[in-house]
């Protein structure tokens, strides 16, 4: 107990605060002298790029945890924006309603997981769980499981194009990481998301419409995976029913992994994009150094288990 | 203790005169075929400590609750400042100037100590639609009630869950006097304290007395309702069996007024007030 009279103080703690970044930085300088490809303009634009989509869906995922759930449907609501986008695109030739459909679509699996979870207080594993196979499920019925083509291929300049040299995917998901960065750490919504997270039951007899916030948390998620959508229908010119599977888990780890707590109430936009990067570098370091790709889930789920064994010594010691 | 000059942010003053801040007028409240409460009378004079006691059961947090706009009488009246009140919720009893301080203190433990005490009532500047957080004076606004009730705590940056128990308990209580609440219902606010931090707690409780704010204590602790109150009010089953002005009575006679053993001697010894 006499550690927690200067928490600021002791090592640990600020380890777990800042872990994900040493983490992140010392991969980076090891790599950076281990494998001369490794910082290379070329190997560190790829690697920003691959990890784009899932950085979106790991921003918008922060505010699930935050408030002290998550969203597991992001992969299927992905796979459903990119479906609807190319099949609205062949039905009107129009990008724009292409664009509309496929928010649309996203905001849809955000009422209906919002509703489930926030309205009738149903478990988010359970709710999302259900949801993440009803919508894979009649995405797969649309489409008979099979690619839907037809979107112009000039519409790869949004997924494979390059602004100022960087990425376009990669401008996409520094907006998206800088808008919900805003609303999450500098207005009243999100300080209310993390007291909503911290102590629901405070929250709600200070007088914070938790169900409400709760709510919104989900819609950001689902918005989020529709743009993650566009996004892959961006680097591939289709709707794809297979698309982003897996993603969910991947998400969550990256917003765990960059110093979320899974009960909920702490956390940063900071972090998580920190933690996509860490798990991303990992992969590409794994890459360069010839190792097996299989052996690539591993290393996703080892720094997984240390960045929440880091967490635990902590919560003890407090 | 704080003076004068920096009180002018604390409640407001009933009239000037010490009245009754607020009156339970034949309060009765039943839960089915139960009466947890019958036929319940109490008047609290404004600027007062009144200690509310009795045994396990006795009706105690049936009148906090009712008090507080958790619960509605099945009969009688409740005023608060000379008007009668029935509140919807407890957020219209605190909209009116009653705020309770709960057991568990309703903190939320990953939020800085500034946080607690702005939730719900977050200061924006910039944009009205923006809703920019105004951290810097939510912070001094802090610092200053902090300081202005005499309160010795941590970081006011620090997190709720690296206080405490004493610290949370200064925090809850601060919260309940920040916001011109004229009322404030503590129930047992040092049930889980050390004997320092009941002290610091006592303290600060007395701070609030003397900036004006009237305040009513559920307590198991005799010791502790002796060294605080004003004014004692005993419920035995539901009903309402003594009234004594703290400075003119004995623990003993408090308990006995408890537990029923010398009803008549009491009744005997205080008239109507």
């Amino acid at each position: 107990m006499a550690l927690t009279d200067r928490p600021d103080l002791a090592l640990l703690p600020w380890l777990k605060r800042n872990g994900v970044f040493v983490a992140l930085a010392t991969v980076f300088v090891v790599m950076a002298l281990a494998a001369p490809q490794f910082a290379t303009v070329e190997n560190l634009r790829n690697l920003l790029q691959q990890n784009a989509v899932i950085g979106v869906i790991a921003c918008g995922m922060t505010f699930a945890i935050i408030i002290g759930g998550f969203d597991l449907s992001v992969g299927s609501t992905a796979a459903m924006a990119s479906v609807v986008m190319a099949i609205v695109y062949n039905a009107t030739g129009s990008i724009a309603l292409g664009l509309v459909a496929a928010l649309l679509s996203g905001i849809a699996a955000g009422l209906v997981n919002g509703g489930l979870i926030a309205g009738l207080r149903i478990n988010p594993f359970v709710a999302t769980l259900g949801t993440m196979t009803i919508i894979r499920g009649l995405v797969f019925v649309a489409t008979n499981a099979t690619p839907i083509f037809g979107v112009p291929f000039s519409f790869t300049q949004l997924g494979l194009g390059r602004s100022f040299g960087v990425p376009n995917l990669v401008i996409i998901f520094v907006l998206v990481a800088a808008v919900l960065g805003f609303v999450l750490h500098q207005t009243r919504f999100g300080h209310h998301v993390y007291t909503a997270g911290g102590n629901a039951r405070a929250a709600a007899i200070m007088g914070l419409r938790t169900a409400r916030l709760r709510f919104w948390c989900y819609m950001i998620v689902s918005i989020c995976a529709a743009i993650a959508g566009i996004m892959l229908v961006g680097q591939t010119a289709s709707g794809q029913p297979q698309a982003a599977m897996g993603y969910e888990l991947t998400a969550i780890a990256a917003v765990i992994v960059g110093g979320a707590a899974l009960g909920g109430g702490r956390g940063g936009m900071l972090g998580t994009v920190a933690g996509v990067f860490l798990l991303g570098v990992v992969s590409n370091a794994l890459n360069l150094l010839g190792v097996s790709p299989f052996w690539q889930p591993v290393a996703t789920g080892l720094i997984l288990v240390v960045a929440v064994g880091l967490d635990r010594t902590q919560s003890d010691a407090s | 203790m704080a003076e004068s000059q920096t009180l002018r942010t604390g409640p407001p003053e009933i009239g000037g005169v010490r009245g009754p801040i607020l009156q339970v007028d034949g309060v009765s409240m039943n839960f089915g075929a139960v009466t947890a409460l019958s036929d319940v009378s109490m008047n609290l004079v404004a600027g007062e400590i009144t200690g509310l006691v009795g045994d396990n059961g006795a009706g105690k947090s049936t009148l906090v609750k009712l008090i507080s706009g958790v619960l509605r009488p099945t009969a009688g009246q409740i005023r608060f400042g000379g008007v009668p009140v029935a509140f919807a919720s407890p957020s219209a009893a605190r909209e009116a100037g009653i705020e309770t301080v709960f057991q568990d203190l309703a903190l939320a433990p990953n939020m800085p100590v500034w946080a607690n005490i702005f939730t719900g009532r977050e200061l924006t500047r910039g944009p009205r639609v923006l809703q920019i957080l105004d951290r810097p004076a939510m912070i001094a606004q802090t610092r200053e009630m902090l300081g202005r009730y005499d309160m010795n705590v941590p970081p006011i940056e620090a997190t709720v869950e690296r206080l405490s128990g004493g610290q949370r308990q200064i925090i809850a209580i601060a919260r309940a006097a920040a916001w011109g609440s004229r009322f404030i219902i503590m129930d047992e606010p040092t049930a889980a304290l050390g004997v320092a931090e009941t002290r610091a707690v006592e303290k600060v409780i007395r701070g609030l007395r003397e900036a004006g704010h009237s305040i009513l204590i559920i307590s198991h602790n005799l010791d502790q309702v002796f060294r605080l109150t004003d004014a004692i009010w005993v419920l035995r089953r539901g009903k309402m069996v003594g009234h004594v002005r703290t400075g003119s009575t004995t623990p003993d006679a408090v308990v006995a007024m408890i537990t029923g053993a010398d009803r008549l001697r009491h009744e005997a010894g205080h008239g109507p007030d």
